[in-house]
């Protein structure tokens, strides 16, 4: 398993610097700069500030600076956009934010869908099974960006219990609204997935072995139903925790959460290359690493798949 | 002595088009120590037999009629009650070996929790019986094999785990599932010889059911031939082989291929099995008997007799 986890992260390098070299030349490909506006810089400025970005320099030349800046000092640049803060700074200030609300994101999404689809599904078609679909239906046509005015609008404006925005140090009052608005879509899923999985699982024959045994109900759903339901969850997950955890630049904006999200559209905005440049090592990264703990996850479930990793 | 006594079992499901009729009043018996066959083609209703005395029928299940295990009626039950007597009592070796077996646990683990639970044995102990069973159903090196998972095993070998699932706590009833249906013929005999000798040795008694008639022929002293859900025929398997006295056993027993009788030709019994979502009016089988007068339609044949019984309206010398 170790061998494993080593393998696949030598292997994901040679991807990531693929990523970076692809990314680079695509931005650059752009039209536009980092430092091109309506009024235009007297050319000898211009000139100035381009040199001291190293924007002077050829393409290639530019490219091998980064490369070996994050290779040997772990530095992805300064800001082209933002005087005096460099992307280090800027991803050291906002991803925190948006770990912590998309941890407790995906932390409200499992603890809240998995038990939903469970009661769902051994209640089937009965009042609790109707309110789960029912919930399922609604929080998919009340997205994030309807639900979260509607949540400020009851719970800030109407209740007074929840503060409408900001971020405040991470306080749990300003983490809730933020967790709820950018899960709850989520939530409907894995309940909707755990549902028709654990009911699936339930039928199959190796169930009906385990009542021949004897064993009670309760044992029979922990011991012998739980691992293969929660499979297809897993594999639902491994993607919406990426994006909880790289936020959504939505909840960022609308809760000004001060996360990376946000950073995200206003490097976009500026051709601030650096900043697009380090977040998308961090996308990438991210993505990465959860993939990799979805199939160590799958391996530890499933048996198949563990001896196929040797 | 009786050890079961099914006693005028029915069973339908309720589904959206409508009742489906599996099981029409179907009664037998079984002594300790005895073999009883239920043969019949896909669909005739013997697997949901089996499961009926568990208690494992689907929840769409509706029952009537009693089955009496020592004088306790199965049907009645709690599923409390019954999770003493499942594994402890009677046991299944259940078809489809491939999906009976939980993918995500261990052998040793499946093997091990109905000792657990009906024995109290834990650890060394429970590992020595795990290994005794295993052994006694011939896989090779138990001892290593504890900690495999299923798809570690061919079919066979699955089969084989299956069997010793069912004989863990030495049951007094073994319900064989097609027990030797995902299996080539050499491992059959071998799991058929198995299944007597533990008959044998433990007193153990044994519902049989298969479509294979070559596998009752060797096995059972007993028949019972069910077609959509009914009896047609009731008797000893020797007697039964020798001169079938039910058109359908005929058609059944003709429909064997047989090497010495070479006229190239394969008999088949002509038309469909019936349609299950009509309660019986006539004998089910009318419609493809070649000997079938309109009476047969009209009403339910009894089964009658005492030592052999058979289901059928027209007399025996009648019959083509």
């Amino acid at each position: 398993m170790l061998q494993y986890t080593f393998r696949r992260t030598i292997a994901v390098l040679p991807t990531i610097l693929c990523l970076i070299v692809i990314c680079f030349f695509l931005m650059r490909l752009a039209p536009g700069g980092p430092f091109t506006s309506e009024r235009p810089l007297p050319p000898a400025i211009m000139a100035n500030v381009l040199e001291r970005y190293g924007l002077d320099q050829p393409l290639y030349v530019q490219l091998f600076t980064y490369l070996k800046n994050i290779f040997f000092n772990f530095d992805f640049g300064p800001s082209f956009a933002q005087r005096d803060r460099d992307v280090n700074d800027i991803i050291a200030a906002g991803f925190p934010v948006t770990l912590t609300y998309g941890f407790w994101s995906a932390v409200f999404v499992l603890v809240l869908g998995i038990p939903l689809g469970v009661i769902a599904a051994l209640r089937q078609n009965s009042f609790w099974d109707y309110v789960m679909t029912g919930f399922a239906i609604f929080s998919q046509i009340f997205p994030n960006f309807v639900l979260a005015p509607l949540m400020v609008l009851t719970f800030t404006l109407a209740l007074g219990l929840l503060p409408g925005g900001g971020w405040n140090g991470g306080q749990w009052e300003y983490v809730v609204m933020p967790a709820v608005a950018l899960g709850t879509s989520y939530l409907a899923n894995v309940a909707r997935i755990t549902r028709s999985s654990l009911l699936e699982v339930l039928g199959s024959p190796y169930i009906r072995t385990a009542r021949a045994k004897g064993l009670p109900e309760r044992t029979i759903m922990i011991r012998h139903a739980l691992k293969p339901t929660l499979l297809p969850v897993i594999s639902y997950m491994s993607p919406v925790f990426v994006y909880m955890i790289t936020g959504s630049v939505f909840i960022d904006v609308f809760f000004s959460t001060g996360g990376i999200g946000q950073s995200f559209i206003d490097a976009a905005y500026t051709r601030d290359y650096s900043v697009i440049l380090g977040l998308a090592i961090l996308y990438s990264v991210l993505t990465f690493v959860l993939n990799l703990a979805v199939d160590l996850a799958y391996a530890a479930i499933d048996p198949k798949v563990r001896s196929g990793l040797k | 002595m009786t050890l079961l006594s099914v006693e005028n079992l029915s069973i339908q499901f309720e589904t959206p088009d409508g009742l489906v009729h599996a099981v029409n009043d179907v009664s037998f018996q079984i002594g300790r120590g005895e073999t009883q066959a239920l043969v019949g083609e896909s669909g005739s209703g013997k697997s949901q037999i089996a499961l009926s005395i568990l208690g494992l029928l689907a929840k769409n299940a509706r029952t009537s009629g009693k089955i009496l295990y020592n004088g306790r009626d199965l049907l009645a039950m709690s599923t409390r009650e019954l999770n003493k007597i499942r594994a402890k009592e009677i046991a299944m070796i259940f078809q489809d070996p491939m999906s009976s077996l939980n993918p995500y646990m261990t052998i040793e683990r499946q093997l091990n929790e109905s000792l657990e639970l009906h024995e109290g044995l834990k650890g060394d102990a429970a590992r020595q019986r795990v290994i005794e069973v295993m052994d006694a159903v011939q896989i090779p090196d138990a001892k290593n094999r504890l900690r495999s998972y299923p798809h570690e095993f061919s079919g066979g070998m699955r089969q084989r785990i299956v069997i010793a699932m069912a004989l863990l706590c030495n049951p007094k009833l073994i319900l064989a599932d097609e027990p030797t249906t995902a299996l080539d013929v050499t491992v059959q005999a071998q799991i058929m010889r198995l299944l007597e000798d533990i008959r044998r040795d433990f007193d153990t008694s044994i519902l049989l059911i298969t479509h294979d008639l070559g596998v009752v022929a060797g096995a059972c002293e007993d028949t019972l031939v069910l077609y959509s859900g009914k009896v047609m025929e009731r008797a000893g398997t020797r007697a039964l082989f020798a001169e079938p006295q039910h058109p359908y056993t005929r058609g059944l027993l003709r429909a064997v291929p047989n090497i010495h009788d070479d006229d190239g030709e394969l008999h088949a019994i002509p038309g469909q099995p019936p349609n299950t979502m009509r309660a019986l009016t006539g004998c089910p089988f009318a419609p493809r008997c070649v000997d079938a007068v309109d009476a047969c339609f009209a009403t339910v044949p009894e089964l009658t007799g005492e030592t052999r019984q058979r289901a059928c309206i027209r007399p025996v010398e009648e019959l083509t």
